[in-house]
């Protein structure tokens, strides 16, 4: 396997396979927006997506400013993503609006699955491929690489994968696209471009 | 390789086992009535009309547990009757929850809203690994335990990734389902998006409105060939084709067109070896939501053309809504199944 | 009435979670479902309860909201009317 591109993005910076790329200031107090303002990008389903949603649908434009994700086939790509605290900062939203406000929100519904981002990504780009959301404790590298063999043995040739997180203390995405074809020691090269 | 179905169990509001559900649903028989909790006894829904404990009693089981993980532990033991734990046979469980130990949360919330008062240690039950935990404690599985949640298709993915695992050589069995107690989280949410009819609902009529809600689980032991010399166990039929593909739509709604089930139908053909033509019976989701039931049959009409089969959602009886698609295709005991999954709610 | 469609925009932003947008970014007359906004079938649901909550309005089939929701002109004289 080979590894096309990477994008990791939070409050600190967005780094685009390890380069720092400058979209919002890290003292901005919606650096989601600004980032989203400085991509240049109408696409207006964004400003209601969640957090979740808007990290992983931001690191997916930036990566596709050095990669032309359209050359794959509409089910080429597989989408595999994980997190440890699944939808939890939605969910507590949606049960503030039943629960305080008096009446549940359907808008908020909505994103009470953290694997709608992967919807999110599908719907933008017509991806019609398989898709897989994993909650587990931490970002583990290996876990990755063990789902992504096994999709390359069922046919899939490239997967788009991403770590999003979005809770009280930390709001991160750290985004990666590998394809099957290529001999890489993919490990070590993702493990340091995570910590950054 | 072939995967093969050695086992099956289920509960739901209209009976606790096979035989139960089948008569019902000959004689037709609804299981949809006025709920008989505070939050759900405005409602028509697919209750189970027995209590935690009484379940409990019935079925031997100890475990200090939630209602979600207390009909899969149900359902998962009909299932896996007759079979043993053998150190020969790589077995596994893979469950699937939409809402988890959410009724557990929610009891211990409505408590502390009232006086202050809440025991922590009760929200365990909340994260829905748990409930798979458990279920694999009760049936003394130790290997391979994972939990799906992707809403209504759930208990399909469970089937499709153990398929997978098995034809790996990842698991030589598994157990696989889906488990879901009614909440009020689930009827709030359903609500709030204007698709649950009040009355009862209509699949596939023009004057549907929308979907009821219900708790149920089901679950099905699948097993490869050198699994069932060693279990001695008789396939019941086989697991022959699946697929899981992406509708690019929208969150909630399904395309005009079906087209993410379009493709999963061709593809789940395609696994199965099997052309439109080799298939008798179509379980449909049939949520009787109006965007569902349309974009389902254009997608069914899309795929089988003039021959389409016969195909019906029990919804109208049986709403196990998260689970349904699982185990009717069994009961009626069709040799081919297939499944298409898509991303809905 | 310039007061309600001021009061409408803050409880549209509020009702429908959108963090990023102000008052000032909708215009009287913005088309509310489509392009400009991205809202949805979903949204049309929000609309309904914003209606019911803060101004006491009912509207029991979503598919009555299509002419009422349009614009933030149309929503003011809506309630204007059914008040």
């Amino acid at each position: 396997m080979k590894l096309i591109g990477t994008c990791k993005i939070s409050k600190n910076g967005a780094f685009l396979n390890g380069k720092e790329v400058e979209l919002f200031s890290s003292d901005t107090e919606n650096w989601k927006k600004e980032c989203y303002t400085n991509l240049n990008l109408d696409y207006s389903k964004f400003h209601k997506m969640d957090s979740l949603a808007k990290m992983a649908f931001l690191s997916t434009e930036i990566i596709k400013k050095e990669v032309d994700l359209s050359k794959y086939d509409e089910n080429e790509l597989t989408l595999l993503f994980a997190n440890n605290s699944s939808s939890l900062t939605t969910d507590l939203k949606f049960i503030n609006s039943y629960e305080v406000k008096g009446s549940p929100s359907p808008s908020l519904f909505v994103y009470t699955l953290p694997n709608i981002l992967t919807g999110e990504l599908a719907i933008r780009n017509k991806w019609y491929g398989e898709n897989c959301f994993f909650i587990e404790e931490k970002f583990d590298v290996e876990f990755f690489l063990e789902q992504i063999n096994f999709y390359f043995s069922k046919g899939s040739n490239a997967c788009l994968c991403g770590w999003v997180e979005s809770n009280k203390k930390n709001e991160e995405c750290f985004l990666f696209l590998i394809e099957k074809n290529g001999k890489e020691n993919i490990k070590e090269q993702l493990t340091t471009l995570y910590k950054q | 390789m072939e995967i093969f179905i050695t086992g099956y169990g289920l509960i739901s509001s209209i009976g606790i086992g096979a035989d139960e559900t089948i008569l019902s649903l000959r004689n037709e028989k609804s299981g949809i009535t006025k709920g008989s909790n505070d939050f759900s006894s405005k409602y028509l829904v697919g209750e189970i009309k027995f209590s935690d404990n009484e379940l409990k009693e019935r079925f031997g089981i100890m475990q200090n547990c939630s209602r979600t993980a207390l009909l899969g532990m149900i359902a998962a033991k009909q299932a896996f009757e007759g079979h043993s734990i053998s150190e020969e046979i790589k077995t596994g469980l893979i469950s699937s929850t939409s809402v988890g130990g959410m009724d557990v949360s929610e009891k211990e919330f409505r408590k502390y809203l009232q006086d202050g008062k809440q025991d922590l240690s009760q929200y365990k039950h909340h994260s829905s690994g748990v409930s798979s935990e458990q279920i694999a404690k009760e049936l003394g599985i130790k290997g391979f335990v994972n939990t799906i949640s992707t809403a209504c298709s759930s208990a399909a993915n469970a089937l499709m990734m153990g398929a997978r695992m098995i034809q790996s050589g990842m698991l030589d069995r598994v157990v696989v389902g889906g488990t879901d107690a009614l909440t009020s989280f689930t009827i709030n949410g359903f609500k709030s998006l204007m698709i649950f009819d009040e009355d009862w609902c209509k699949p596939f009529d023009n004057s549907r409105k929308g979907l009821n809600l219900g708790e149920g689980a089901g679950f099905v032991v699948l097993e490869s060939e050198k699994s069932m010399q060693l279990s001695k166990q008789k396939a019941v039929a086989n697991l022959s084709g699946w697929s899981n593909a992406s509708d690019a739509f929208h969150q909630t709604a399904s395309s005009p067109d079906g087209q993410g089930a379009q493709l999963s139908m061709t593809e789940a053909l395609k696994v199965a070896g099997l052309t439109p033509d080799d298939i008798d019976y179509i379980n449909a989701h049939g949520t009787a939501t109006p965007n569902n039931d349309l974009s389902e049959s254009q997608a069914i009409k899309s795929i089988f053309k003039e021959n389409i089969p016969p195909f019906s959602s029990t919804k109208a009886l049986q709403v196990i809504l998260w689970l349904h698609r699982v185990e009717l295709k069994l009961f009626f005991r069709f040799l081919q199944l297939t499944m298409d999954i898509c991303i809905r709610i | 009435m310039s007061d309600l469609k001021q009061t409408l925009k803050e409880q549209i932003i509020e009702q429908l979670n959108l963090e990023d947008i102000t008052p000032a970014d909708i215009q009287d007359d913005t088309p509310l479902f489509g392009e400009a906004l991205g809202l949805d079938s979903i949204d049309a649901l929000e609309f309904i309860v914003l209606l019911e909550q803060n101004y006491g309005i009912k509207i029991a089939d979503p598919s009555e909201g299509r002419e009422i929701f349009q614009s933030v002109n149309s929503l003011a004289a809506y309630i204007e009317k059914n008040k």
